[in-house]
């Protein structure tokens, strides 16, 4: 039998190699997304497969210039931001009301919105947001994202409240603290790193989504993701253009993951075994 | 305390908790109600094909038991849907413990490993679509460089599905390993050092302590995929629209087709609240799974 | 074709054009006649509309009336059309529209307001309404009416390399036997190159099969059946098909535009069957100015029948000024606009902006424009807009022939079995009311 350090040097040599190859996997056609971003757009399916090139900025300067980037860009940030506080706000009393009492139905009717494919709805919302004048509104986009938002922030905040031991909060009810008081001074710092996780995931899926953008915004409200589309069209295909859209997308989720992060591995630090 | 003392605190504190799930429970019904109600209403009309709206009863649900391509469609859809929660979990998991034992690696780099599902689907599917060209893309460039024979990927119908499910996999893979990151990260770790000072080994630690402890994070995990697999569309839509043929039909696909390509809102409401029904069906049978495993 | 349908597809649009060009009443055409009001445009965001829109603020000056325009790309502007529509909304005043695909279905379902009378009493001396395509007008007229002016004029072309045909010592194909023929060749003398490609992936093959059904003789209905079972039927399924899978890139059966002007630019296709409107993607970087020459689809057995098909501009039913929003219309498909349209590129509807000598020069400035438009003129003289099913049900008759090619490329079913197949379905889609 070998002794401990050589078998741990090796299981840490093990977990490295796993390491390695996941990053690979994982973020070689992003990083090819990104490179690609910056070729002249013939070359982006160019074979074989270009790797030096001279790098332009051609494709950035095109968006600027044929599309109201910025403004979409904006759109899509109110519409973002709105539906995942939204998410947040009803989301996190519901997520612990479920939890405290195992009664599951209100996180499933919340999903319910989910199950149904989201074609289902375009019709129908968009008959009722006309109803009320609200068409090509912040209003009627932030609230069907949040129908997206919210059961995103209940379920994965549910396991998060069920890990809580239930003594904890029986204690703090033998002090008398009302539930809600519990759930904001207890429970709520005892899962930050989980609303973490769930105000991403809300914002992820929020900003990516564009099938509600396309018949509820107008030629003001657009969002990005909506406008992508446009430079994959008959005639009007811009690979590289579409590139650099692309990249300039899933820049905000990924900037906001990489400042939670830190938050998160302090979490981490916290709450798990050393070494 | 007094008994009415207790029962008044207990009454109390039900009304506190329903109040505190109100507010998501009213929005909820509020914003879905009268969309399903419409749908079903919509699935009971005909529009023939000239767009024109007359009562059909349930012709449009007997037509769906005789189509064969929505019996088909069904089949991918949960071809699609197993092999894709199977692949997503299990990696994920994976993914996840390797991440939850890299406590070194920098933020910026942990954040660059669950980046795939922050990409919006619609784009990761151009870019596959792109790298997975069987005369342009790279991978087959790669495959040849290596020796190997290339393949058709999305053109070709027998590998269509695998190919599919692997791109969904690249995509949510991370994000299953982030639901289960947090899982792991909420574990108490008393469980942990009570095992090493058993010496336990590090597979047995894993097989007997974290698993189970970690199943109602896991179901959560698969309950949040099964929601989006069995409604399969983005990548799809982007990459074959069904095809070849309709190897890669999925009912979401067809649905829409039917909708918005063919103009027949009546039978594609059909569709949809059928895969609806699916999808609700598959969530409830989870849901029974979580209560069953949560701890 | 019974005597009926045949009034309704010949002889009524060709009334409908007629009246057209009765002497408008120009003298009380004012275009300030609507300042002030809010036309909505929901757009289509091809290189039509981009180019058309360039001359956005043109419009608002000259009218006083304010454009909103509301873009997207074909299949989501599609999407948010169905939504419309069927919410009878009049959010929407005008919109594009591909006659030859949807144009019976909208028709039938009312959401075209008929713009006949329109056309021919609201207009302004210079906008010489019978100076448009008299193929395309015809093609938008439904039952008499007229629902659309046409924006453009397109259609699958045939791009091949002039220096890989010299290389193997190929002639420029004159018939369809000899594409096939030069593709053996190519085949042969440069295994590199992709021979042929053309459009494979499903819904997309309709616009490329029509040409090849029609230049073999072949139609799709016969006495108010499908006809993909008739001996041109199934010659047309057997070399459409063979040409993919014989000479086509692997995986060809997902290609439609993006991929064939991908792998036509980057010179690793000698052939490529694909739309005109393609040209400037095809040509993008260079590489390919030089060494491409362009036609029309080599005859068949009946000759050249190209597919020609144009966007149109129409008034939705459910606009509430449906007045000022043909003001809109009539300015997008003026003469003076469509040729400042042209000169991005746009190839015009009109025979006289064709011929403008401006235009011309612009033409003149490369080979591959002139041979393009050389092309563009056969489309429009002989050109027929039928891609798929001259029926309602045209969307979802394109499913069906494409599932035939389909079935034929990868081999699963006999050319006998695959037209029997996609025949038993288009039946029930002509039978259907």
């Amino acid at each position: 039998m070998m002794d401990a350090p050589t078998t741990d040097r090796w299981i840490r040599c093990l977990n490295l190699l796993q390491l390695v190859l996941a990053g690979i996997i994982i973020m070689t056609p992003t990083v090819w997304m990104v490179l690609s971003s910056f070729k002249p757009s013939f070359e982006v399916t160019a074979y074989p497969p270009t790797l030096i090139f001279s790098p332009t900025m051609e494709n950035y300067l095109q968006l600027t210039r044929t599309t109201p980037f910025v403004s979409y860009a904006v759109n899509s940030l109110i519409v973002t931001i709105g539906s995942t506080a939204l998410g947040l706000l009803f989301g996190v009393p519901a997520a612990f009301a479920v939890s405290w009492t195992r009664i599951s139905w209100p996180a499933i009717l919340t999903l319910a919105a989910r199950m149904a494919p989201g074609t289902l709805f375009l019709l129908p919302w968009y008959v009722m947001f006309r109803q009320v004048g609200m068409i090509g509104s912040y209003t009627a986009l932030i609230l069907s994202h949040a129908v997206i938002t919210l059961p995103i922030v209940i379920w994965v905040l549910l396991p998060s409240f069920d890990s809580i031991p239930r003594s904890v909060f029986e204690a703090a009810q033998v002090d008398g603290c009302s539930v809600t008081r519990i759930l904001w001074r207890i429970a709520l710092p005892l899962v930050a790193s989980g609303v973490a996780v769930a105000a991403i995931l809300a914002f992820v899926f929020s900003w990516n989504y564009f099938l509600f953008a396309l018949v509820l915004s107008n030629g003001d409200t657009k969002t990005l993701i909506a406008a992508a589309f446009n430079f994959i069209g008959e005639g009007s295909t811009q690979w590289g253009a579409l590139m650099a859209a692309a990249t300039l997308i899933a820049l905000p989720p990924l900037i906001l993951a990489a400042l939670v992060q830190r938050w998160l591995v302090s979490g981490l630090t916290l709450g798990a075994v050393k070494g | 305390m007094s008994d009415a003392a207790a029962t008044m605190a207990q009454g109390r504190q039900r009304l506190e908790l329903s109040a505190l799930s109100a507010p998501a429970v009213i929005f909820t019904v509020a914003m879905i109600a009268f969309p399903v109600v419409y749908t079903i209403w919509l699935g009971f009309q005909s529009f023939s094909n000239t767009g024109k709206q007359s009562f059909a009863g349930l012709a449009n649900y007997s037509k769906l038991i005789s189509d064969n391509e929505f019996w088909h469609g069904l089949w991918v859809t949960i071809a699609l849907y197993v092999l894709s929660l199977v692949l997503q979990l299990v990696f994920g998991i994976w993914l996840a413990l390797i991440l939850f034992h890299a406590k070194r690696l920098p933020g910026i780099v942990r954040s660059l490993f669950i980046s795939p599902f922050m990409m919006p689907p619609v784009v990761a599917g151009m870019m596959w679509l792109v790298i997975l060209d069987p005369s342009l893309g790279a991978a087959n460039y790669i495959l040849q460089s290596l020796g190997l024979p290339p393949s058709e990927w999305l053109a070709s119908p027998t590998w269509v599905i695998p190919t599919v499910a692997l791109i969904d996999s690249w995509q949510w893979t991370p994000y299953v390993a982030l639901i289960v990151l947090g899982g792991l990260q909420s574990l108490p770790s008393s469980v942990y050092e009570a095992a090493q000072i058993d010496g336990a080994s590090a597979f047995k630690t894993f097989q007997r302590i974290t698993l189970p402890l970690l199943l109602p994070t896991i179901v959560t995990a698969a309950i949040l995929r099964s929601v989006d697999l069995l409604r399969f569309f983005d990548i799809i839509y982007i990459t074959t629209q069904g095809g070849p043929g309709n190897a890669s039909n999925t009912l979401n696909i067809y649905g829409f087709r039917v909708g918005f390509e063919f103009f027949n809102i009546g039978y594609a409401s059909a569709l949809m609240l059928t895969l609806t029904a699916i999808v609700l069906g598959a969530v409830l049978a989870f849901n029974r799974l979580r209560g069953a495993v949560a701890w | 074709m019974n005597a009926r349908m045949f009034a309704v597809r010949v002889a009524l649009p060709v009334l409908a054009v007629a009246a057209i060009s009765v002497e408008a009443h120009a003298a009380d055409f004012d275009w300030k006649k609507f300042q002030g009001k809010t036309v909505t445009f929901l757009a289509n965001n091809n290189p039509v509309a981009q180019a058309l829109l360039t001359y956005k603020d043109d419009f608002e000056k000259l009218t006083g009336m304010t454009l909103k325009v509301d873009g997207y790309q074909e299949q989501q502007m599609r999407q948010r059309l169905v939504t419309v529509m069927n919410a009878h909304s009049d959010e929407v005043d005008v919109f594009m529209t591909l006659p030859s695909r949807e144009g019976e279905q909208f028709s039938a379902a009312g959401w075209y307001a008929d713009l006949t009378a329109m056309a021919r009493n609201d207009v302004a001396k210079e906008y010489d309404p019978a100076g448009l395509s008299q193929a395309l007008l015809k093609a938008a007229t439904f039952g008499g009416k007229l629902t659309s002016m046409p924006m453009n004029i397109e259609g699958p072309i045939f791009y091949y390399r002039t220096d890989i045909f010299k290389k193997c010592g190929i002639e420029k194909p004159a018939t369809i036997k000899d594409v096939e023929a030069a593709a053996a060749k190519i085949k042969a003398c440069d295994s590199s190159v992709t021979p042929f490609v053309s459009r494979g992936l499903k819904p997309a093959i309709a616009y490329t099969f029509s040409n090849v059904l029609h230049n073999i003789g072949g139609s799709y209905i016969a006495n108010g059946k499908s006809n993909l079972c008739s001996a041109k039927g199934k010659e047309a399924l057997d070399t459409y098909s063979r040409l993919l899978r014989d000479f086509g890139p692997p995986g060809v059966v997902n290609y439609s535009f993006q991929q064939i002007s991908a792998l036509y630019r980057s010179g690793r296709a000698a052939m490529s069957f694909e739309s005109s409107n393609e040209l400037r993607t095809a040509m993008e970087g260079g590489a390919r100015l030089k060494d491409t020459a362009l036609m029309p689809f080599p005859a068949g057995e009946a000759g050249q029948v190209p597919t020609v098909i144009g966007w149109g501009l129409t008034v939705s039913s459910h606009s509430k000024q449906p007045d000022a929003a043909w003001y809109f219309v009539q300015w997008a498909t003026s003469p003076a606009v469509q040729k400042k349209m042209a000169l991005q590129g746009i190839a015009p509807p009109r025979p006289s902006v064709a011929n403008d000598p401006e235009y011309r020069k612009w033409i003149d400035e490369e080979p591959v424009r002139k041979e393009w438009q050389a092309a563009l003129d056969v489309l429009a003289t002989k050109g027929s807009s039928e891609v798929g099913y001259p029926i309602v049900a045209n969307p979802e008759s394109r499913e069906f022939i494409g599932q035939a090619v389909q079935d034929m490329i990868l081999k699963q079913k006999s050319v006998d079995q695959a037209c029997a197949d996609a025949d038993k379905a288009l039946d029930a889609l002509i039978a259907q009311k």
